[in-house]
């Protein structure tokens, strides 16, 4: 089987560091902070490791924190719905996915938010100046995602927040896509925060997430209970990291994530971004050949991720991924992903694209088996008069 | 709410509207699937493969539809894609051309297996 479905989730994993972060959690699995036996002190420092390999990671700087999630939408629902406590104008884009959407849609039905959300561009940015222009007096927030999961274009994230910046609000960021293909540097780009998942190309397992914020961040907890720490309160405490993570951490989750960090950094995978990126354009150039296959903003400047969508005339998307799948086992993700506005500005909705996303394990002969599986599938297609 | 009108109500609130096929009153999602797998009949099928501009059924046509049908029946769940091809002998992109609407919406509904809930 072929996988191209890399920015659902990465598979396969790299086996090693997930052996090494269990071997890590049969031999010091204690509930991690909750005890003062050595046990459960020796979990938190390791918990404590990963939490500053993280920050490191990221670029976060001096007083920057990290909390941990169970994956980006979770992350991302601690941001939002922390940072609007008070009734206030949120921008974000018409690139999202519906991880910041429905929240934000949740909370505009109740009134509790106004909302501005921006197009993007024929090449499938979002110009700076049109968030800088959406920006009101009461705007409390402004989310955008990093790297679009439809489209794999990189967002200009820096000058996009010194804009916001400049009027004195915050940019948060959804990295899902771009951490780990992306190098992402919070401080030098003045962004307030950020929310990640462990699963996609952090190569680690799924069950982990999390938040880094800049300490001018802070959003009120939105759920509350144990925290190992000041029990005596009944109110749930601010103290970072606790104030955002009630209950026990999946501890498993953060040994396996500190692991694939360790992975992702070393020489050898940053080598391996660059092959990712040769086949991605082989891909977009053989796909961009085929007659009926329309692709959509895969060319021009600007910074991309290895992944790209289309559709093949005639045929819907859905059905696309299945003749794929049954027909020639390669696995690709069809349909809206979950970015319903960005379909509907593409004019690709209700029934979306077909998405390629590469992955470190791919090769050029898998590159080279889907172009002929799509160029079958849309001859045949053009044959029947579709 | 067991009145005609309390579920009609309830029908719109869940998409779902029924209409008269073949002589029967059957429940159809939002994209005309079948809401119950046991309300598909083969007059039903006929009338709709016409509606959906296959004139007449032919033998392959049958033949995808009979597994899809028996495949549920016996497993709950509708044909991995693999399963379908082997199960049929047919490559799925021959499926997709021998139905109006393709893999889902031609073969998958005219057979009676719910709508897949995956949004593709």
């Amino acid at each position: 089987m072929i996988y191209l479905d890399n920015a659902a989730t990465a598979f396969p994993k790299p086996a090693e560091p997930l052996r090494r972060a269990l071997e890590q959690y049969l031999e010091t699995g204690a509930s991690p902070g909750r005890g003062g036996y050595d046990l459960s002190v020796e979990a938190e420092y390791e918990v404590e490791a990963v939490r500053r390999k993280v920050c490191r990671f990221f670029g976060g700087g001096e007083g920057w924190r990290v909390c941990f999630a169970y994956n980006a939408t979770d992350a991302l629902n601690t941001f939002i719905l922390g940072l609007t406590q008070e009734p206030c104008h949120v921008v974000s884009t018409r690139l999202e996915h519906n991880s910041v959407l429905r929240p934000l849609h949740h909370l505009a039905q109740q009134g509790r938010i106004t909302l501005d959300l921006v197009p993007f561009n024929a090449q499938g940015y979002v110009e700076p100046d049109a968030v800088a222009k959406a920006i009101r007096p009461d705007t409390g927030l402004v989310m955008l995602n990093h790297a679009s999961n439809v489209l794999g274009t990189v967002q200009p994230a820096a000058e996009i927040a010194a804009l916001c910046r400049e009027q004195g609000v915050e940019l948060v960021l959804d990295v899902s896509q771009s951490a780990g293909l992306y190098p992402i540097e919070l401080e030098k780009w003045g962004v307030g925060g950020l929310a990640f998942t462990g699963h996609k190309s952090l190569l680690g397992p799924t069950g982990i997430g999390g938040l880094v914020l800049s300490p001018r961040v802070n959003p009120m907890p939105t759920r509350y209970g144990g925290t190992g720490v000041d029990s005596i309160n009944l109110v749930h405490t601010m103290d970072y990291p606790y104030r955002l993570e009630p209950g026990t951490i999946n501890l498993l989750g953060v040994l396996g994530l500190g692991q694939s960090l360790d992975y992702v950094n070393s020489p050898e995978h940053r080598q391996s971004l660059a092959h990712e990126l040769e086949l991605w354009a082989r891909l977009r150039d053989g796909l961009a050949a085929l007659e009926g296959v329309e692709l959509y903003c895969a060319s021009g400047p600007g910074e991309r991720l290895p992944l790209l969508s289309c559709n093949v005339r005639g045929i819907r998307a859905g059905d696309v991924a299945d003749i794929l799948d049954g027909d020639f086992e390669i696995a690709v993700r069809s349909g809206l992903h979950c970015a319903p506005l960005l379909h509907q500005q593409l004019g690709t909705s209700p029934h979306g694209a077909v998405r390629f996303s590469l992955g470190v394990f791919n090769t050029e002969g898998d590159i080279e088996t889907a172009l002929e599986a799509m160029g079958r599938i849309a001859a045949t297609a053009a044959v029947q008069g579709r | 709410m067991n009145t005609r009108a309390g579920q009609d109500g309830a029908n719109a609130q869940l998409g779902r509207h029924a209409r008269v096929v073949a002589g029967k009153e059957i429940l159809f999602d939002s994209e005309n699937f079948f809401w119950d797998f046991e309300d598909w009949s083969e007059e039903a099928v006929r009338e709709l493969a016409e509606e959906a501009g296959l004139e007449r059924l032919e033998e392959d046509h049958w033949k995808v539809i009979r597994f899809f049908r028996d495949y549920y029946s016996y497993n709950g769940r509708a044909p991995l894609n693999s399963k379908l091809k082997k199960g049929t002998g047919l490559s799925l992109l021959e499926l997709e051309g021998l139905f109006p609407g393709g893999l889902k919406y031609g073969a998958r509904r005219l057979a009676g297996l719910p709508n897949p809930k995956t949004c593709n």
